[in-house]
């Protein structure tokens, strides 16, 4: 069977289409699918993308930040309002990937991929599900737990509140080879502090499991703690017990476990 | 950067036009626009394209292969297996009368590596060709697989390649491996003051070009066929194309161009005679082109190297002695690993003048991907051990590194455990000028040490040499062969296997062959030949200076 591109003018229209064709994917930047057509996968028979201008729309007036899905990396490192998360758009491949990439194809990009979707989970994003019968709204957390399912839903666009300071937003990405590679392990945190000490912390892992993951446990530990040596100390020792790590050319699960407590702590600390 | 001129001036005409000038790449307009044509830039009508279902397994005997699934896919020509093939092994020595026929284009019964051919699909789309491979079912009786060199040679291991009939490869009739005996090795560890060892391992290399490795066969009406390929060595590729379809040559016309990124990693000539088998039974141009995954996983790599490296060595610097067992993974088959093997035996023990040497180079076959040439290709593993080594050493006896390879580099004049007269030494020099570069300190007397002085005389004798030969773990000599017509059904015997003979001399990297060396003679008849008187220290540079272990450059 000829592969087939369908093109629909709304996201709405994609979704049904996505919803009626088990054999079709969803087309974003392409970074990934494209490839696994070079590839010779036929587990496709369908490439279904969207022409809606919602898709590429990128919203940073409000109270809340909204990104549509077809955000790429590239506009987001052009974006001076978003310069904090420059850090986390800038760790997705190198300059001809992040032209095309896009936040929603990183919220599926499997192992060891998907750093960007660590920086949205530690902000805590929304995302909005396209459908033929209208939009709903899930945490980031739920979709990537049930991200492996059929047929997958079609984000539409996400958002997370604007962060009041932004220096209390920290990204890290480990890698073996420098700038870019794929990721060792990735650290999204968002540490505001009140009187000195942490207050409502949210600390994701990326590459720490099969999708990006909060790290609950090192958030409970830094709860009215301050970012001192002593006062990270628990957390950093609860870093290790954190998700399932996987083994893959890059890292052993082993170095994965033994590794990320000691970038955490750099991260928590501000050290290099 | 500065060219040290004053270094050898009277062995070099002063016309140095190109080296230290920056040139711009003769080909580079036409990469960075995008106007350079590759062999995929063929447009070709009516063309088939051929994709291979291939091994999931390491090392399986294969109990059916079920294609009728495939067959009824829309847009499916011709499924090629190992019965359509006009020779049933090959290895791209062989048309050089060196090493065996041991790799079947298309799995013969049995596969020896994961991802290795099985069948191959013509379809007239790629997509097409693609949604047939996933559709065949590959019936595998798994067998046991061995992926470490060590354990290769073990009595007791599985056998990789039956054509081989064991899983090292036999040197010149009766070595277990490629051997260098130079002085009494044992007698010198014995009485130095102290033994260094040290165990270097390398992984695969993969040369990752750009461009995948792949070609476009155009049969044309009077039954020649056009072949648009990247190889990098076009008349290498055709002898080897025509050999393995058991054709003249003058029924090819190979058509070269720009290589998309080569580094020895297209010689293997793996992609060529499949793709003019499919044009020559279905009389429709053919495409066969590597994916990037392909590439990866079983375009042959620079293969796994073990080295293992003993040195007897004196307090005040000198090596006295230099063991070494250099193990090649050359994967389940030999490629040009054989090739590499005695290449790495040529490289040993390094640019040093060492009075005792003993090597044992090993061409083993494990369940891996089969690898093959990659840029000094037995030389760069070779390297990175002895240099690794030299640093370790330096550090045990205390001391300096760059002091230790002065002290113990070559000088012209001085006999090499390969029974050559040093020329055209330099290592002193560079070492010194790296050094200055570095702002390394040196001593005085290293400062003014020179390739030219110190050499010959004592040093240019050929010591009393013991010359045991190695043998493997079992091996019983000239042993028996397993023929593979033990594989049972499905499987027969080979080609008439030629026989070990010697292999030509190569000129420099994954090139091509010139003159056809001597054999080297049995150590049981050999007799050391008498010292050759060494060379004056005037002048002694000549007119050759070595370009590459095997090349020399004639000025
Ligand atoms: C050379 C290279 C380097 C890379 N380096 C990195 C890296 O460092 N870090 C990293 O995180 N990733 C990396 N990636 C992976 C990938 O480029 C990014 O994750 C990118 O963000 C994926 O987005 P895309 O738009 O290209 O996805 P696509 O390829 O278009 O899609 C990827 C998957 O997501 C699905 N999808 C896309 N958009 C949506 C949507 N809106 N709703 C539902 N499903 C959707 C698609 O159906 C597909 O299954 C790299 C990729 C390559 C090829």
């Amino acid at each position: 069977m000829p592969l087939e591109v369908r093109s629909t003018p709304t996201l709405a229209e994609a979704a049904s289409l996505l919803q009626a064709e088990r054999a079709a994917r969803f087309l974003a930047g392409g970074t990934l699918v494209v490839r696994a057509v070079n590839e010779g996968d036929v587990s496709f028979s369908t490439i279904v993308r969207t022409s809606d201008p919602a898709f590429t729309r990128l919203r940073t007036a409000g109270g809340r930040i909204e990104l549509g899905a077809g955000v790429t990396m590239a506009q987001i490192l052009a974006s001076r309002e978003l310069a904090f998360l420059h850090p986390a758009a800038r760790s997705v491949g190198g300059p001809a990937v992040r032209t095309m990439a896009t936040v929603g194809g990183n919220l599926f990009a499997p192992h060891p991929y998907g750093d960007f979707a660590t920086a949205l989970l530690a902000l805590d994003a929304r995302i909005r599900l396209a459908s033929g019968f209208g939009a709903r709204e899930v945490s980031l957390e739920e979709l990537l737990r049930g991200r492996e399912r059929t047929p997958r839903p079609l984000v539409a666009s996400l958002s997370f509140e604007r962060p009041a300071d932004p220096a209390a937003f920290r990204f890290r990405k480990m890698t073996r080879t420098r700038p870019k590679g794929p990721a060792v392990l990735t650290i999204a945190a968002w540490l505001p502090l009140s009187g000195g000490r942490v207050s409502g912390a949210r600390v994701a892992f990326g590459a720490m499991a099969a999708t990006p993951i909060r790290a609950r446990a090192v958030e409970r530990a830094l709860e009215g703690r301050p970012l001192s040596a002593e006062g990270v100390a628990v957390a950093v020792a609860a870093a290790a017990g954190e998700g399932d790590p996987p083994t893959d050319p890059i890292a052993s699960a082993w170095y994965r476990q033994r590794v990320v407590g000691v970038i955490l702590r750099r991260l928590l600390l501000g050290e290099p | 950067m500065r060219i040290r001129k004053e270094l050898f001036a009277d062995e070099r005409d002063d016309d140095l036009r190109l080296v230290g000038q920056p040139v711009r790449r003769q080909d580079i307009e036409g990469h960075v626009t995008g106007r350079t044509a590759f062999f995929d830039d063929h447009s070709v009508a009516g063309l088939l394209h051929l994709r291979c279902v291939r091994s999931t397994q390491h090392h399986a005997r294969i109990r059916s292969i079920d294609t009728s699934a495939a067959e009824r896919t829309p847009g499916v020509r011709r499924i090629l297996r190992w019965a359509d093939l006009p020779k049933k092994a090959h290895n791209i020595l062989t048309i050089f009368d060196f090493g065996i026929d041991d790799e079947p284009a298309l799995a013969d019964g049995k596969v020896r590596y994961k991802g290795e051919p099985i069948v191959a699909i013509l379809a007239e789309s790629r997509r097409a060709a693609d949604e047939a491979v996933a559709k065949v079912r590959v019936d595998y009786e798994p067998l046991p697989a061995v992926f470490d060199v060590e354990e290769a040679l073990k009595p007791g291991a599985p056998l990789v390649n039956e054509y081989i009939g064991r899983n090292w490869f036999r040197y010149w009739g009766d070595y277990d491996c490629q051997q260098i005996r130079f002085g009494d090795v044992e007698a010198a560890l014995r009485s130095a003051d102290l033994v260094v060892s040290g165990r270097y391992q390398m992984s695969p290399i993969e040369h990752a070009p750009l461009e995948t490795q792949g070609c476009i066969v155009v049969p044309a009406e009077d039954g020649r066929f056009t072949v648009y390929t990247c190889t990098q060595g076009l008349f290498f590729s055709l002898d080897n194309t025509a050999a393995q379809l058991k054709i003249e040559s003058n029924r090819l016309h190979f058509v070269g161009g720009t290589v998309g990124g080569g580094f020895g990693g297209k010689v293997d000539t793996v992609v060529e005679p499949l793709a003019v088998l499919a044009a020559m039974l279905t009389g429709r141009p053919v495409r066969y082109v590597f994916s990037r995954a392909e590439e990866m996983q079983v375009s042959s790599p620079r293969g796994a190297e073990r080295i293992y490296i003993e040195d007897g060595v004196m307090r005040d610097g000198r090596i006295v002695a230099r063991k070494i067992t250099h193990y090649h993974d050359a994967g389940a088959y030999s490629r040009l690993s054989t090739y590499g093997t005695i290449k790495s035996a040529a490289h040993h023990p390094g640019p040093y003048t060492i009075p005792n040497v003993w090597v044992d180079s090993w061409c083993v076959f494990t369940n891996r991907t089969p690898s093959s040439a990659m840029r000094g290709f037995g030389v760069t593993g070779g390297d990175f051990a002895l240099e690794s080594h030299m640093d370790v050493v330096a550090r045990a006896i205390g001391m300096d590194p760059m002091e230790l390879r002065i002290k113990n580099a070559y000088r012209d004049g001085d006999m090499k455990a390969h029974r050559k007269l040093t020329q055209g030494a330099a290592l002193v020099e560079c070492v010194q000028v790296a050094a200055e570069l570095a702002r390394w300190p040196l001593s005085e007397e290293a400062r003014r040490d020179s390739s030219r002085v110190g050499g010959g005389g004592e040093r240019a004798r050929i010591p009393p040499t013991p010359t045991a030969r190695t043998r493997a773990p079992g091996s019983t000599g000239t042993g028996a062969r397993v023929e593979p017509a033990r594989l049972g059904t499905g499987f027969a015997a080979s080609e008439p296997r030629r026989g070990t003979t010697p292999l030509p001399g190569w000129t420099g990297g994954a090139g091509f062959p010139s003159s056809r060396p001597e054999p080297p003679r049995r150590e049981a008849e050999r007799r050391e030949p008498p010292p050759e008187p060494p060379r004056p220290s005037t002048g002694g540079h000549g007119a050759i200076r070595f370009s590459s272990v095997f090349g020399s450059r004639r000025r």
